[in-house]
Parts: structure tokens; C-alpha cells; sequence
């Protein structure tokens, strides 16, 4: 046998957006603000995965402005309105939708006032990157100049939203219900090298596809794709907190093995836009599923690598070799005597 | 505490400073000099967040004692360049989005100019190979490695600088890569997480942790620890209404601190506050607890056993959740089929592992409101179950969720906030908490490990006739999110099919182990990896490609899922299709095609790592030959 072999295998994925089998909601507050600019307040947003520069989009295209003129105001029960929380990949779904709809009606408010100023019908009138404008007319003023004339006339442009996300919960007997309104899928590939000699899986490359609904910032979800795919990574081939009668043997990352910067395969991504149709945005998630697919595509290709298919994780190279050691020499049985079983149905 | 002078330069300031002399350079810097660019992660030189340059060579700050540093040029994430300004290394970070919590970042924006200072045409190698003491748990390394690559090439003047600039976004915010907003904060390192924040007056807290695994707590004595000189406060459960303790995410059976018993080892039994770290350390050791072993259960198959221990009485069984799930006639299923397959899949207990361990800081207000800031992902919920076991009406808590160092779900357990809104309370003055990694480890929750009895049938076509999934986890010492996880273990159980007869049945059990919680796909990984491991089989079993016998199986739009719901959307085709083509799948069953195959290698993947890079341009020196 040579000493390194290669394989690819692949695995598909599916997942719930936001809370799962139970009502999900989340608040935002939203206002034109002096200077053409924006305030955005919200329960709960930035935990890494880039949700704050999204919001600022969101705002900033359905208010007409540029997403740095759009300032945040998160985090703080006592000051913003309820979002909920940060996880089940329900960021972009739930505050998303819901800064999405509360710039909506701060707009809304602005539009109103400045098509009785100009005396043009409201559905004329557009915005984007700082101007607003009434179609078919010279019309046409910064937001700056927009948001003085509305508060000249002794209005505030302001508005906030509630996004509700319609899980049901589970029949305690069968498990029936609808825990989400909304599903994305994925599929991954995966291409591995095995060492046999020290029994080292090492990743080549991943092709990675998820359906996220619409990418907001495509560059984001790749960014949460790779992450993911890495922690997948880490737990099919190396990571493993042990403990021996309730005392861990993993203390800290000496002991806890993480994947470093030459542990990391060439990822390739392929977004799927398959829009969300009972949102104002469309878009889904990615945060989790990103992870889902990946440890089993790497065992599946360790299988067609070497024969072996490692059934308990991490596949570390312990274990591979062990498994290398005992493996009999063909393929499984059970392979073989579905073939057979196979055969005898055809003949019959 | 014995102190020490020491003479050296940072960022271009000479200074000469008197300090304690048990501090390391990573204490100097954040606590006597406020630069708190400089991460802690790990404290053991394991991780790189602490990396600084000393005398121009990338040194990890915390294994450095300051006394060391005497006499050195240091130069910190904050002197990479002038105030409001970014170095092309970082404004390439900001560009490609190499940044996502940002805890890493200052630690890997000083390796990744250390790389091209070392070495200005470093390939793409030997870049990964300098980027290897430092470790992030965001961003999957892509985006740093192209970032590093930018960098390279925009300094050699291969790239104009505008190369570094946003992207042009047309007609539309949406769909396009607006440059993160928080970038620049995250990679000069002047983004304060809750570890990085002081406070006038502030108390600093250490927390006594069990060190059995089930233990009954006969008494707790405190006297000593509370009689020293710059102790402030020492509390237990007996700080803590009774009646109302209990926090978790779906079962309050988790107390603020110990009450009574442990449950598992480095669960808090008691907590100090003192004027200054060091003396509430030494206080820790003053705390007098006696214990009495029970017996403990570390299995989940055990702990369902009768007779075993039982590690909370409103659950003598030890099951924490169940959840059935059931479609169809699973023996009709079976019969009807013309393979069954039977096999057993386990995966392990993961730490979540972001760079940012646990910190907080608590306070009350001047309206009497009981503030905490912390990196908690779920502050909605953990301001309704403080003000439960608080007994304050809701407005007068409040949670702050400061800047989260990485969280996939291992944020969202109120273990230590709890803790802090007490002191704050008994004191009022302001109290912080800032955990070790290996406190770290030891008490927060897990990704829950996963036993999977797997039974399925198909027909000689590839159609999944039944299934029937066993699964059984280890929810660790309390309830945290194991009925969440279970719930969605068993929703997505069977993948992404439309299986008509199915039987599924998750359980998590309590043990004495570490426990278990929330973390990134919440059951769903354990549960599709046993899934996706059977469909391999089976396609290897009936000679078919695996993309081949998805498709047949596949929920389309209409299909019902495993709970019964009628899907209005399904994209898993478009999936198939584009991961087929993208990757040049080459078609065919998987039999151990392997080095067979016409469809390995290519410009979409990398060529495996062989160490040594560095040394092959000739440009490393003598001192790294050596090492």
C-alpha cells in the first residue's frame, strides 16, 4: 500500500432558521436622524459573525443612505427593545427583518412630509446613497436637507417593528409540529490525504454549498462558511475534551487540541439563493448549518481513502491506525452480502 | 507584594516604572499601562492573543515575566501606528474581512507583520507556518491568509494601495461587501471586551471551585478569607434567596453557587472580592470547605440504570429530556425493505473554545438598578432569571452585553453573572470576574457528546423505506440547553430526506461530567453525522453514487418532514447539483475509489502541509534553525 492515499467523500445537510418549536420575535427602533444619518436600536446584535454591519446595511439601503451613516444602539435590556438572543443562526432572520421593517416606517414618515412639501404623490418619491429624489421630477435633495424639511414641518422620522418568526411546538407522542418557518439545506465535499504510516488525516480541500436565502453580504457568509467548516474540521479529526470520572484531562489548549493555520483546507464556496418568501428580506442563515456537513463528508472521504470508516470521533491518528490495523482485507460485510442479496433479487 | 523598577521603551516612550515583580509582560502592559490591545486567552502561550514584539522579535507577552522585558524596545498592536491611522496589514484585514469576534486579531495583525517583516516575499507556505502559534476560532484562517497576502503585495508595491479600499457597491447596499463597521476597532486593538474595562473603585472577584464531582458540602467556613486585610465581601449560596435559586436555559436546576451539593468538578462553591486580584487569590485558600464524596455516575447508559446515583431529586431517573418523534409504521417500513442497515455512531464532548474567556463586571446604578456587563449571547433571558432569583422587579436589572470573544452557544449559561450581581449588591462598588482558560474549560458547558443506534431500510433503488434513531447523550451536571439540543437532534435526525416511516428517540441524561449545553448547531451535527455516515453505506451497499441516493431520498417542496411539516421551500437539488459540478465530482459509488479517482487535487484545493517553509528561503535565522 502507499504510504499516502487520498479520497474525496460528501455529505448534504439540512437546518431550522431561528428558535426552534416556539413563537421567535425580535424589536427594533429606527430614526432619520439631523445630518442625513441614521439611529438604529436593537436588543442584541455583534457576537463576531458580522450581524451589525448587516443591520447598517439593511438600514441603510431601505432608508437611502450609506451604511456608515447608520449608528447602532444594541445590547442593553434596559435601553433597547427586545431581540431576543444571539444564536440559533436567527440574527439575519429575526433582527434583520426587523430593523428592516422599522426603516421602512421611519421612512415612511419622512416620505409623507416631503411629498405634501413638494406636492408629489408619496409612491414617487425614492431614495438612495444619501439623496432623495420624486421620479420624473427635477426633484432632488440630500437626506440632510430631506430629514430638516420633515422636522421643519413637526415631525420626527421614527418607526419600529416587530418581526415574529411562527414555530409551533412539538405533540408530546409523535413529535409533530412545525418548528420553523423557514429551512435551509447544504452539501459539502471533501478531499482528504491519510497518512498510513502515522495515521494524520489532513484536508485538502472543501467545496461547501448553502442555501442562504439571499446573501446580504456575500463576503460575510463566506467568512461564517470557513469558520464553520473549521470547526467541523476540528471535531471530525482532532478536538476532544475527555474527562476521566468527572475530572478533566483536557485542561487547556496544550491538552485540547484546536485546528491552526496549517490545518486549513483550500475552502470553496457556493451560495445558494433561494429566497425566503415569508420575509421582507429573503434572506435565511448560515451561522450554523455551515458546520453540520462537514465531519461526515471528512469521514466519508477517509473512507474511500483507506477502507475504513470511522464511526466514532475525532478521527485521530490513533484511531486511524488502530482502525488501519483491524480492518479485514476487503470491504465490509455488510457490503458484500448486499451484493449478493442484490444479485439473487435481480435473478429472481 | 515585592515590587521592582524596570527601564524600557513602549511604542516609542522610554519610561522607568516601579511595578509588582510578579506580574508578566501581559500584566504590565493592560493593567500599568492600559494597553489592552493585548489579549489574555490562554495565559500558557498556547494561543498568541498576548503577542507583542520584543526588541523586534514576535514574543507571547504572558510567558514573559516583566522583569525580563527590563531594557527591551516593546512594541504593542497600539504602536503599529499613529491613533486613527491602520498599517496596510490592517487595513487588509479590515478589507477582506479577517476579522470576525476580533479577540484574536491585535495577536494575529502582530504575527502576520511579524511574518513580512521576517520575511517581505514569504509565500503562502511559510506565511500558514508563521501564523501557527496563533489560533482563531472565527474565521476558519481563510480570510486572514488572504489578508496577509494583500498586505504582501500592496507593501511590495505588486498592488496599488488602493487595492486596500472598499469594494464599489453599486446600485445597492444588499448582496454586496460592505466592509465590517467594527473592523477598525478590532484590528488596532482598541475595542474593549468586558476583561479590558476598569471602573473607579472596582472589586476584583475569584470564585472557589468544587474539586469533586459529587460531593455533599457538610459547611463552609469563610471567617478566615473575610478577616483579611483588602477582602471586601465573601459569599455562598447562603447569599442567595433560597427559594428563587436556579438559573438555566429551559430547567432552573443550576444554583448561583453551590447550595447543599456539587454536582460536578469546578462548579462555584463560593466567591471572594477584594481590593486588588492578588489578595483575593490568597483568599481562596482561606475558605474552609468540608465535604463529603457521594458517589458519582459519569456514564449516560449508567446513569439510566437503576440503582445509580441520582444527581438531582426532582429527577430520580437521571433523564434531563426525551423527545420522541414518530412518523408512519416504522415495522411496515422495515418489512417492506429490501436491505436494512444497522450500525452505532459516537461523537465526543467539544469545547467551544473562543479566545474570550468568561469576564463581567457588575455595579448598581444610581437608580438603584443592578447593572451587569458581559459577553453573554443571551441577555434577555438572563435578565429575567436574575430578577427571578433576585427578587427585583425587571427594570431594576439590567444586562449589558459587552463586545462577545467568540460565543457559539458556550455564552449563553448565566454561570458567573449571578455571582457578580450579589457582590454588587452587598458591597455597592463596582466587582469584575475575569476567568482563567482553564477556568474556563472546567466550567462552562460543552457540546454535547452523542451515542446513535442507527437502524435503516431501503429498497434496491436506494428509497429509504424506515429509520429508526436511538440517540443518547451526556448532559453533564445540569440541565443548561440538553432539551433544546435533544429537541433538535431529533427534528433533524434523518437529514435532509423525506422519510415515510420513522422512529426517532433522543434522550439526554445528567451525570457528574462537565456539562453539556448549547454549541453551534445545538444537536444537529451529532445528529446528520450518524445520518450522513448511514447514506455512505448505503450507496456503497447498492452501488450507487452518494449524490446519487440523496436525490432520490431527497424533501422537495411538498415533501413532509420528519415532524410532519409540509415544506413550502426546498433547495437541497440546487445544493446537489452546484457541489457536484463546483467540485468535478467524478461519479461513482463510494468504494474505495480513492487514489483512483480523476477528480483529486486541482487549483480549488491546497497541496498538503509539510513543515518547514520558513527555513527554505533562506531568510529565517539561526536562532529559529535551532528551534
Amino acid at each position: 500500500m502507499e504510504r499516502k492515499l487520498r479520497g474525496r467523500g460528501m455529505a448534504a445537510s439540512w437546518y431550522g432558521i431561528a428558535r426552534t418549536a416556539t413563537i421567535d420575535r425580535a424589536g427594533a427602533w429606527a430614526e432619520l436622524d439631523d445630518g442625513g444619518t441614521a439611529k438604529i436600536v436593537t436588543g442584541v446584535t455583534e457576537i463576531g459573525e458580522g450581524i451589525l454591519t448587516l443591520l447598517a446595511q439593511v438600514a441603510a439601503d431601505e432608508l437611502g443612505i450609506k451604511p456608515s451613516e447608520v449608528t447602532i444602539g444594541d445590547n442593553d435590556t434596559a435601553r433597547s427593545p427586545e431581540a431576543a438572543h444571539a444564536g440559533a443562526t436567527r440574527q439575519t432572520y429575526m433582527i434583520g427583518n426587523s430593523v428592516h421593517l422599522a426603516a421602512r416606517e421611519a421612512k415612511k414618515h419622512l416620505f409623507e412630509q416631503l411629498a405634501e412639501h413638494w406636492g408629489v404623490e408619496i409612491e414617487t418619491l425614492q431614495s438612495f446613497d444619501g439623496e432623495v429624489w420624486a421620479n420624473d421630477t427635477n426633484l432632488r435633495i440630500t437626506m440632510e436637507e430631506a430629514v430638516a424639511i420633515c422636522k421643519g414641518r413637526g415631525v420626527v422620522p421614527v418607526g419600529s417593528a416587530s418581526f415574529t418568526a411562527h414555530g409551533t411546538g412539538l405533540d408530546p407522542v409523535d413529535g409533530s409540529g412545525s418548528p420553523w418557518q423557514t429551512y435551509v439545506f447544504g452539501t459539502q465535499v471533501a478531499e482528504v490525504e491519510v497518512d498510513t504510516y502515522t495515521g494524520e488525516v489532513q484536508v485538502l480541500g472543501i467545496w461547501a454549498v448553502h442555501d442562504v436565502g439571499r446573501a446580504i453580504n456575500p463576503r460575510g457568509v463566506e467568512g461564517q462558511i470557513e469558520g464553520g467548516v473549521v470547526q467541523g474540521l476540528g471535531q471530525a479529526l482532532m478536538e476532544d475534551y475527555e474527562t476521566v470520572n468527572g475530572h478533566t484531562t483536557t485542561h487547556g489548549f496544550a491538552k485540547y487540541i484546536l485546528p491552526t493555520s496549517l490545518d486549513i483546507p483550500q475552502i470553496n464556496c457556493t451560495l445558494v439563493e433561494d429566497h425566503d418568501p415569508l420575509s421582507p428580506l429573503g434572506a435565511k442563515g448560515i451561522g450554523e448549518p455551515a458546520l453540520v456537513p462537514t465531519a461526515p463528508a471528512i469521514m466519508n472521504a477517509i473512507y474511500d481513502a483507506i477502507g475504513v470508516r470511522m464511526k466514532s470521533l475525532p478521527a485521530t491518528p490513533e484511531k486511524i491506525l488502530q482502525a488501519l490495523k483491524s480492518k479485514t482485507p476487503g470491504r465490509e460485510q455488510y457490503v458484500q452480502e448486499a451484493r449478493a442479496q442484490r444479485a439473487q433479487s435481480h435473478r429472481g | 507584594m515585592p515590587k521592582l523598577k524596570i527601564d524600557l521603551e513602549v511604542n516609542n516612550r522610554k519610561m522607568s516604572k516601579e511595578t509588582d515583580a510578579h506580574k508578566r509582560l501581559l500584566d504590565f502592559l493592560r493593567d500599568d499601562l492600559n494597553l489592552t490591545g493585548t489579549k489574555e486567552g490562554c495565559g500558557a502561550g498556547e494561543c498568541g492573543t498576548c503577542s507583542v514584539f520584543v526588541d523586534g522579535k514576535l514574543v507571547k507577552s504572558c510567558l514573559m515575566p516583566v522583569a525580563k522585558a527590563s531594557g527591551s524596545k516593546i512594541q504593542t498592536i497600539e504602536g503599529l501606528s499613529d491613533p486613527g491611522t491602520l498599517t496596510p496589514m490592517q487595513r487588509a484585514f479590515h478589507k477582506t474581512g479577517a476579522s470576525q469576534c476580533g479577540y484574536c486579531i491585535p495577536g494575529m495583525v502582530m504575527a502576520a507583520t511579524s511574518a513580512l517583516r521576517e520575511n517581505p516575499k514569504a509565500d503562502i507556505e511559510e506565511i500558514k507556518e508563521r501564523l501557527g502559534g496563533n489560533i482563531c476560532r472565527c474565521t476558519g484562517y481563510t480570510k486572514i491568509f488572504e489578508a496577509v497576502e494583500l498586505a504582501k503585495a500592496v507593501i511590495a508595491g505588486d498592488m496599488p494601495e488602493e487595492a486596500l479600499n472598499e469594494d464599489d457597491v453599486g446600485d445597492s447596499y444588499i448582496g454586496h461587501n460592505v466592509r465590517r463597521l467594527d473592523a477598525p476597532s478590532k484590528v488596532s486593538g482598541r475595542l474593549r471586551y468586558a476583561a479590558d474595562m476598569k471602573m473607579h473603585d472596582m472589586l476584583q472577584m475569584q470564585v472557589l471551585r468544587s474539586p469533586h464531582p459529587h460531593a455533599k458540602i457538610i459547611s463552609i467556613d469563610t471567617s478566615e478569607a473575610e478577616a483579611m486585610d483588602g477582602v471586601v465581601c465573601v459569599i455562598t449560596s447562603n447569599d442567595v434567596p433560597e427559594q428563587t435559586d436556579g438559573f438555566g436555559v429551559f430547567v432552573h436546576d443550576q444554583p448561583i453557587m453551590a447550595r447543599g451539593k456539587v454536582r460536578h468538578v469546578g462548579e462555584a462553591v463560593a466567591a471572594v472580592a477584594a481590593e486588588d486580584l492578588v489578595t483575593a487569590r490568597k483568599a481562596l485558600a482561606k475558605i474552609r470547605v468540608v465535604y463529603e464524596e457521594l458517589p458519582g455516575v459519569y456514564d449516560p447508559e449508567e446513569a439510566m440504570k437503576k440503582g445509580a446515583a441520582v444527581v438531582h431529586d426532582y429527577a430520580p431517573d437521571n433523564i434531563v429530556k426525551h423527545i420522541p418523534v414518530r412518523k408512519g409504521d416504522v415495522n411496515a417500513g422495515f418489512a417492506n425493505a429490501d436491505l436494512i442497515l444497522e450500525d452505532d455512531f459516537s461523537t465526543q464532548q467539544v469545547e467551544h473554545a473562543y479566545l474570550e474567556p468568561e469576564a463581567g463586571i457588575a455595579y448598581v446604578d444610581a437608580d438603584d438598578v443592578v447593572v451587569v456587563i458581559s459577553p453573554s449571547q443571551n441577555i434577555t433571558h438572563h435578565r429575567h432569571m436574575l430578577s427571578h432569583i433576585l427578587g427585583l422587579p425587571i427594570n431594576k436589572v439590567r444586562f449589558i452585553m459587552s463586545p462577545v470573544g467568540g460565543g457559539f452557544g458556550g455564552k449563553e449559561d448565566m454561570i458567573y453573572q449571578g455571582m457578580l450581581a450579589v457582590v454588587a449588591m452587598k458591597t455597592h462598588r463596582p466587582v469584575q470576574l475575569n476567568f482563567t482558560r482553564e477556568e474556563s474549560i472546567i466550567a462552562s458547558a460543552k457540546r454535547h457528546p452523542s451515542r446513535v443506534h442507527y437502524k435503516m431500510g431501503l429498497k434496491w433503488n436506494g428509497e429509504i423505506t424506515a429509520i429508526q434513531f436511538g440517540m443518547i447523550s451526556d448532559g453533564g451536571a445540569y440541565g443548561m440547553s440538553s432539551e433544546g439540543v435533544m429537541r433538535k437532534a431529533a427534528i433533524l435526525s434523518c437529514g435532509p430526506y423525506e422519510v415515510h416511516n420513522l422512529s426517532v428517540d433522543t434522550t439526554a441524561v445528567y451525570t457528574n461530567n462537565t456539562p453539556s449545553g448549547a454549541f453551534r448547531t445545538f444537536g444537529g451535527m451529532q445528529a446528520q453525522f450518524a445520518t450522513e455516515s448511514m447514506m455512505d453505506m448505503a450507496a456503497e451497499a447498492l452501488e450507487m453514487d452518494p449524490f446519487e441516493i440523496r436525490r432520490i431520498n431527497m424533501m422537495k417542496i411538498g415533501s413532509r418532514t420528519h415532524t410532519q411539516h409540509k415544506l413550502t421551500a426546498a433547495s437541497l437539488d440546487r445544493c446537489l447539483d452546484a457541489a457536484e459540478k463546483e467540485s468535478r465530482w467524478e461519479n461513482g459509488p463510494p468504494n474505495v475509489r480513492g487514489s483512483k479517482r480523476s477528480d483529486l487535487g486541482g487549483d480549488d484545493t491546497r497541496a498538503p502541509c509539510t513543515l518547514g517553509a520558513r527555513f527554505k528561503n533562506g531568510k529565517s535565522t539561526d536562532k529559529e534553525r535551532v528551534a
